[in-house]
């Protein structure tokens, strides 16, 4: 099926891509349940190793690329399953890292796991703040034209950058928010960057492993639902705006999750990391990786955390230019993204056939 | 007994248009009415206003005593009223097993359940069974929605319109696009429904329109023109003038 920018752009992706496969008998279920979660584990067990067999710099970019890969996975809740493009799911990815840094700069919080909590508190208050005006303009069935929330949500996030540039006080300004520690766990542990790899590990796979059951609910059927038809969800007996503005809100707190431990992973945020700049990587991140696929965004950010760093290294004014070819080429070579095609590979190779 | 659907003054103007003029009508219990008329009389209008998608202009619209005029499409649907869509309305990148769990789940309870495996769902699973076994699809089960022939996916719109187990079934040209021979069972479907299930149909196609109807009304130029059984309608000269063009006014055909 071929894909017009324009639709990637307006989020109308394929789900076409991922049927699900025939459900198991029950005697096999557990079989098929392990097959099913092997991949996940092969790469949880090697992420556990890693650092004892690579340098403490590439220890440091696969950290970055978990961090990313939680946010990327974040917004395609709106996304992939509820079929909302937003273009301002970096206000959550900033937010959530400011709220952590002035927590602890300006609060004196220094327990990791009570900023953790007000972090996800504090950014689901501003999902639910925010929401109700972008689901405003969104209306019913925008999934075919969603131009206005675009606006609004891109809006929000500029919005924030502004007020971080203003409130010097707090935010340190347009040089940013410096000076953020690693993390306090409150058990007497003391975190270095080589043990804060594995607080990431801990805390993205938990996130990833809450989200994946969220959208396998019955709310994400609801919100899959609403992506496809909102129309005939609401014939159906949904209140449709709820699931929507519900799904703005995990989103963002998820992503504001991501900005917290970005926050504690750079020691710095800056008011960019609210605006257009970080949308556009999260952006990229799940159009590379595939919306339709749940693995999806996680794969994207591998690759465009790892694109990123050896274009910093090798050409560091080019990376725009760089980013900006990789969506070309992704748009005309592989629109369902890079997801899709491992998802086909893998079934070959594991079930004989190409679903 | 008391109406099951009482409209009285309804009306919706779209600028200076007024699409559907101060109409007014009731359902019994177990009744089965037919809205006729010929293109562009405003029946889908007067259908989108009963199932809430617009907000009329004026009017009330009653639903087992209750006002609902400015109740939600979502709400209505709790209360138990079900409609089906003239273009064919589902979930196209879903299963048909998937798309009959969505339905049914609707109108149940742990809509907002984040932590089950929907899919996996054993009282949704049996239910949707019994949906699509009712509806001679649940061998299509795992197929997707998007490959289904035209004549299945009429079929399957009528089974989500019935996940709800309604109380008011809106059809909306349930037989739209499809051939006699398909025309007729949807006719049989609707007939065997049962007198629990009261029946609010739209139709072009005066064979289903008559095989179903206990009463008819004629809507034209979004105002009733007349109404009765399938008799009088038929030997009504308003329907006649109408259809068959017999006066100058009336250029629509059916």
């Amino acid at each position: 099926m071929a894909t017009r920018p324009v639709d990637l752009l307006l989020g109308r992706l394929m789900r076409k891509a991922v049927a699900a496969p025939p459900v198991a008998a029950e005697g096999s279920r557990a079989l098929a349940l392990f097959k099913a979660w092997l991949p996940a584990l092969v790469i949880l067990l090697l992420l556990l190793v890693l650092p004892s067999f690579v340098p403490s710099y590439i220890q440091s970019l696969v950290t970055k690329m978990m961090i990313f890969a939680l946010f990327g996975v974040s917004m395609n809740i709106l996304w992939g399953y509820g079929g909302i493009p937003t273009f301002g799911h970096a206000a959550f990815f900033g937010f959530g890292g400011y709220v952590c840094g002035i927590l602890i700069i300006h609060g004196g919080i220094a327990n990791f796991w009570v900023n953790l909590v007000l972090v996800m508190v504090i950014t689901a208050l501003l999902g639910a703040g925010l929401g109700i005006p972008a689901f405003r303009v969104y209306g019913v069935g925008a999934s075919d034209n969603p131009i206005y929330f675009l606006l609004v949500t891109l809006a929000f996030g500029e919005l924030l950058v502004r007020v971080a540039i203003s409130a010097r006080s707090l935010t340190g300004g347009s040089t940013g928010l410096s000076g953020i520690p690693y993390p306090d766990l409150g058990i007497g542990v003391s975190i270095n960057s080589y043990s804060y790899y594995f607080l990431v590990l801990g805390i993205v796979a938990v996130c990833l492993l809450v989200i994946y059951r969220i959208v396998n609910s019955h709310y994400g059927y609801a919100l899959r639902g609403i992506h496809d038809n909102e129309r005939r969800m609401q014939a159906l007996g949904f209140n449709t705006w709820l699931y929507k503005y519900t799904s703005y809100i995990i989103a963002g707190m998820f992503g504001g999750v991501a900005g917290c431990l970005f926050a504690y992973f750079g020691g710095t945020m800056v008011p960019n990391n609210m605006g257009m700049a970080m949308t556009d990587i999260v952006f990229l991140i799940v159009i590379l990786g595939s919306a339709s696929v749940y693995f999806g965004p996680v794969i994207g950010a591998v690759i465009v955390v790892g694109v990123d760093y050896l274009a910093s290294m090798y050409m560091p004014e080019r990376w725009p230019l760089i980013m900006a070819a990789i969506i070309v080429v992704v748009i005309m070579f592989i629109p369902q993204g890079v997801g899709v095609l491992l998802l086909d590979l893998w079934r070959k190779v594991f079930h004989g056939s190409a679903a | 007994m008391a109406a099951l659907l009482e409209v009285s003054g309804l009306s919706v103007h779209f600028g200076g248009l007024a699409a559907v003029k101060d109409v007014t009508f009731s359902i019994e219990p177990g009744e089965r009415l037919v809205m006729i008329g010929p293109n562009g009389a405003g029946k889908t209008t007067l259908f989108n206003l009963l199932t809430g998608q617009l907000k009329p202009s004026g009017g009330k619209v009653l639903f087992k005593g209750q006002d609902i005029t400015h109740k939600p499409v979502y709400a209505r649907t709790q209360l138990g009223m079900a409609r089906s869509f003239q273009i064919t309305s589902l979930f196209p990148n879903e299963t048909v097993l998937t798309n009959a769990l969505i339905a049914l789940q609707g109108t149940r309870g742990g809509r907002y359940r984040m932590f089950g495996v929907f899919t996996r769902d054993k009282v949704l699973r049996s239910a949707a069974q019994e949906l699509l076994e009712s509806i001679d699809l649940w061998d299509k089960r795992s197929e997707t929605v998007s490959s289904l022939a035209y004549g299945e996916t009429r079929k399957l719109e009528m089974g989500l319109s019935l996940a709800s187990s309604p109380d008011l079934l809106m059809l909306d040209e349930p037989s739209c696009g499809l051939t006699p021979t398909e025309s007729k069972d949807i006719t049989e479907r609707i007939n065997t429904l049962g007198k629990k299930i009261t029946v609010l149909m739209i139709s072009h196609d005066m064979d289903l329109a008559f095989g179903v109807a206990e009463r008819i009304i004629l809507l034209h130029f979004g105002e009733i023109s007349c109404e009765g059984t399938c008799d009088e309608i038929r030997a009504n000269q308003t329907v006649k003038d109408i259809y068959m063009g017999s006066h100058k006014a009336s250029t629509a055909g059916g």
